[in-house]
């Protein structure tokens, strides 16, 4: 991919350290994607990578400080530059692999929110084998309106369509039932508006236990819920991985029979490994932002490049602003409006 | 800069972000009750000002910024000369 997009990459946050992050740089790298990164030049050894140019930056944002004010005083931070590069056009997206929130903070200033978007939402494709389930909002807003919910659909639709290559992208809103009455009440009022909504494929409610199962495409929900219900998902792949690999080496017998199924056992667990897919994606902003998944190895560093690089290339951004449009699902229309 | 050109800034910048027309945003108008704005508003709106006048706005003091002419008279205040 000679001549591919140039990714804003924040050099530090990595919790597996600079050698995982400089790793990451460099197999994106060699996939022609091009990469500014914004740390400090001495611990990520990046001199002489093509493709790479290091932007020596020494201030960074924490996880254990305020995102917010944080991102508004530290004009220097690596976050904040990355950002502010992608807004002034050197380059085309950014990645950080840094605190969630100081991300989240620095890429909604910094690249805007698209025109009518309400607020942007934070997505993920879930490990979900065979699948490509896209759910959100996994963390952003904690609390949400129903107008929030039915913008999110558009989102979620837009990428998943865009990005990962599902065609008509069925859409659905998590609640405690697949009744349209069933849940919260802003969560009955955002199924009324997204069963008229046109544009989107929406196929009502759908139950925490239709999430693995793949029952939709796009599923939305608030990001308190969406949060808990991703790493519960998590922790429950990781436990039962666990748990099978355990029972393989329980006896000689068994370990025969887990040896035999090593190959299969291996895809499925790259499968749901989460630094497959890269980390998430702040949809509803004006440019591309990912999110690294916090305990990423290079791999996992790689891929949210990757994944950047090609939100660029199929113009995410564009088809996302499009849909809304033609839905009717921006701030200013009228079925958008509250109480609509 | 005067207070009109404040004001027109305050509320080009609101007219284009939340979509209202223009007309319906005086020095009076309320973000949250009559624009239906919420923080992250809020915030961009700030952050238009301190890059637009070089004012600088502090967590406490954004939060009590509720009207437009809120926002006219702090830029007027803190605007460096």
């Amino acid at each position: 991919m000679a001549g591919g997009p140039t990714v804003a990459l924040d050099g530090f946050g990595a919790e597996r350290g600079f050698e995982a992050l400089a790793g990451g740089a460099r197999m994106a790298a060699a996939d022609g994607i091009r990469l500014r990164v914004f740390g400090p030049a001495d611990r990520l050894g990046l001199a002489r990578v093509d493709g790479i140019e290091v932007v020596p930056t020494a201030e960074w944002i924490g996880n254990d400080e305020d995102a917010v004010p944080a991102v508004r005083g530290k004009k220097q931070a690596s976050v904040v530059r990355a950002a502010r590069a992608v807004a002034e056009g050197e380059a085309e997206a950014m990645v950080s692999p840094g605190s969630t929130g100081a991300t989240m903070a620095a890429a909604t200033f910094g690249l805007r929110r698209l025109k009518g978007v309400r607020r942007p939402a934070l997505a993920v494709q879930l490990p979900v084998p065979g699948r490509r389930v896209l759910f959100l909002d996994v963390g952003a807003n904690v609390e949400v309106r129903a107008q929030h919910l039915v913008q999110f659909g558009f989102l979620g639709a837009a990428f998943s369509e865009a990005v990962l290559g599902v065609e008509r992208p069925r859409v659905g809103l998590l609640s405690v039932g697949e009744e349209a009455g069933k849940g919260r009440e802003g969560v009955g009022a955002a199924h009324a508006l997204l069963g008229a909504a046109a544009g989107i494929d929406f196929i009502g409610n759908v139950e925490g236990g239709d999430l693995p199962a793949g029952a939709a495409d796009v599923v939305v929900t608030d990001g308190f819920t969406g949060n808990v219900a991703l790493k519960l998902m998590e922790g429950t792949a990781k436990a039962v991985t666990g748990a099978i690999r355990d029972a393989a080496r329980s006896n000689p017998l068994a370990g025969l029979g887990g040896l035999l199924m090593r190959p299969a056992l291996g895809g499925l667990r790259r499968e749901l490994h989460p630094d497959t897919t890269g980390g998430a994606i702040l949809l509803g902003l004006r440019g591309i932002a990912v999110v690294g998944h916090g305990s990423a190895g290079a791999e996992g560093i790689a891929n949210a490049v990757r994944l950047a690089a090609r939100c660029v290339e199929v113009d995410a951004v564009g088809r996302t602003a499009a849909l809304l449009e033609r839905g009717g699902a921006t701030r200013g229309a009228p079925a958008a409006e509250p109480g609509a | 800069m005067n207070r009109d050109e404040v004001f027109e800034l305050v509320r080009g910048h609101l007219a284009e972000e939340l979509e209202v027309e223009p007309a319906r945003i005086s020095e009076r108008t309320n973000f949250k009750q009559d624009l239906d704005a919420d923080s992250l508003d809020l915030y961009e709106l700030v952050m238009e000002l301190e890059d637009r006048y070089g004012v600088s706005v502090s967590e406490q003091q954004a939060a009590q910024i509720e009207t437009v002419g809120d926002a006219v008279a702090f830029v007027m205040e803190h605007a460096p000369a």
